[in-house]
């Protein structure tokens, strides 16, 4: 072999492995704080959820434990895949990240509260227990996560834009109230795919259950929130607009209301 | 750092359809083949029982005659002969037959007058139905499936929706915004099936002779079995009666 030929060889595996090495580490699911997510569910996972979460979300994540029964909103029924926090598009199953972060932020206004008090690696080792009760996991995979655009300003133009959306085009009111007090015309006759009365958002409380930074509530909107009857508003709106509509809905925060 | 995001996605994408692709042929019972002498069910299904009370009139803006003694979405039944509409019926566990042909023009379920118009479609699995919205005023289109990954779109005027069912499932569709529009599609994984009309008449054609199990199935009336045998090239008449329960 002519030299030349071997370094070329030589340089084509570097490159190889390098790019493979690359894709492992991108395909292996890593949080903010490089803790990795099992694939397969692990006794220490099986432990933590019977422990912490089978009390609530019950033995088999029906949503049906002990705890459960005069809570409202209910614990999640994991057992159909449906999960309301996600940063995939509507109907899709949620990414591993995205469990592990309602996990460890919890959902305000319920009784679901920030389990920041396991460890990160307890709480990557629930995620494939919550997978394994819902049959939904091995038909499907989570599409890809949906593009958020490039923030725009929250000019005054802007959110006579968002404010025109909420109350014209898309008609938000109906469901959450012209003040975005969750109390629009629609909004008695809710209820979620379980069965269980559902209450549109307040948005004057601003204790958004998603996150409360303008990008959560850009995804909300977007995503809709599966099992519930929030749609997904993903195909009326330019980037631009869902920005405007964002910060809409974000300035009917009332700072008196977020006290309570 | 973007080409290896890219590379990625595709690997995963990749794997995505592998995985797919083996979870539809391991699903599917059916299998193509010619079918030279096939023959012919032709049928009627009728509802026997009393009918609930006169509801809304879904043609009343379109200056259509109505013939049907109910009017409540949920039982069409027609007055000439009580033939029940909207009732699906098909053949079950048959593993051999015509070939499924895919629609190239979608089906279409609109939103009309804050109805879904048609209320039942049935369909072979892998067509895309095309969703509607006909009103002036938004709808959601809101359906809660396993198999098939169910959605819930808000929609506006003009906007369609287009989804693809790849399983078969009976599926309902609701509008959170108008709490008594719904309708269904039912998914099957062969060719061999037929809504009924609003005389509750069908036809299913080609079938390979043999004896088969036929089922109807209504939303509101379940569902009833019948064994009936299909002889080459011939026409069979069979009928479904809906008794009072
Ligand atoms: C005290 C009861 C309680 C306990 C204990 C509890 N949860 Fe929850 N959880 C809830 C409730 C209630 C909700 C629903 C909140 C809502 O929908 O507004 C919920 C929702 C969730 C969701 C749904 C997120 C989504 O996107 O839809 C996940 C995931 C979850 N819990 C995981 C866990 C895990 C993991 C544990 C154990 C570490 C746990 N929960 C323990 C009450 C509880
Ligand atoms: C059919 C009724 C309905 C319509 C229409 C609707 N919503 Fe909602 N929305 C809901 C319900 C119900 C919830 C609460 C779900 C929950 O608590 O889990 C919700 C939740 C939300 C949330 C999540 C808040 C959080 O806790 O993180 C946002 C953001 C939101 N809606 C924005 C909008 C916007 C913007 C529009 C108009 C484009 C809109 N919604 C239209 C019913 C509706």
């Amino acid at each position: 072999m002519k030299p030349k030929v071997l370094l070329n060889k030589v340089s084509f595996w570097c490159v190889t492995a390098v790019t493979s090495a690359a894709l492992m580490q991108s395909i292996a699911p890593v949080t903010a704080n490089e803790v990795k997510i099992p694939t397969e569910v692990t006794d220490l996972g099986k432990d933590t959820y019977k422990k912490y979460c089978s009390p609530c979300h019950g033995e088999e994540g029906k949503g049906d434990g002990p705890v459960a029964r005069s809570m409202l909103p209910k614990p999640r029924d994991f057992t159909r895949g449906a999960y309301k926090f996600r940063t995939t598009p509507s109907g899709s199953l949620p990414t591993d990240e995205d469990i592990y972060r309602t996990v460890s932020f919890g959902v305000p206004n319920s009784t679901m509260i920030p389990w920041d008090i396991l460890t990160e690696e307890q709480r990557a080792s629930v995620i494939p227990v919550l997978k394994s009760f819902s049959e939904a996991f091995e038909v499907r995979k989570p599409d890809a996560p949906v593009e958020v655009g490039l923030r725009v300003r929250p000019t005054e133009k802007c959110l006579a834009e968002g404010k025109k959306i909420y109350e014209e085009k898309l008609e938000c009111w109906k469901c959450h109230g012209i003040e975005g007090r969750g109390d629009g015309p629609s909004a008695a006759e809710q209820e979620d795919d379980f069965g269980f009365p559902i209450k549109p958002f307040d948005f004057t409380t601003g204790k958004f259950k998603g996150g409360n930074s303008p990008q959560d509530v850009y995804l909300r909107f977007t995503t809709g929130l599966n099992g519930t009857p929030m749609p997904s508003f993903a195909k009326e709106l330019t980037d631009e607009e869902r920005w405007c509509l964002t910060y809409y809905v974000m300035s009917l925060i009332k700072p008196e209301e977020t006290k309570k | 750092m973007k080409l290896i995001y890219v590379l990625s996605v595709l690997f995963a994408f990749l794997c995505c359809n592998l995985i797919s692709s083996k979870d539809i042929l391991a699903d599917s019972k059916y299998s193509e083949t010619e079918v030279p002498d096939g023959g012919t069910i032709i049928g009627n299904v009728k509802y026997m029982g009393e009918l609930a009370a006169v509801g809304l009139n879904l043609y009343r803006d379109w200056e259509l005659s109505d013939t049907s003694k109910t009017t409540s979405e949920k039982l069409i039944c027609s007055k000439v002969n009580s033939g029940l509409k909207n009732a699906v019926v098909s053949l079950k566990d048959i593993t051999q037959g015509k070939k499924k042909i895919i629609p190239a023009i979608h089906p279409i379920i609109d939103q009309q007058n804050n109805y879904f118009i048609p209320h039942v479609i049935a369909i072979v699995s892998g067509t895309t139905v095309d969703f509607l919205n006909g009103d002036e005023q938004m709808h959601n289109i809101h359906t809660r499936s396993t198999r098939n990954q169910p959605f819930n779109f808000g929609t506006t005027y003009k906007q369609r929706i287009s989804k693809k069912f790849d399983y078969p499932e009976i599926i309902k569709i609701t509008c959170d915004l108008h709490k008594n529009a719904y309708a269904w599609i039912v998914v099957l994984d062969h060719p061999y099936f037929d809504a009924t009309d609003r005389n509750g008449y069908f036809e299913i054609c080609d079938i390979p002779p043999g004896t088969y199990t036929f089922q109807v199935w209504h939303e509101e009336l379940g569902t009833l079995e019948k064994e009936v045998t299909v002889h080459p090239k011939e026409t069979t008449t069979i009928e479904f009666v809906y008794s009072q329960n």
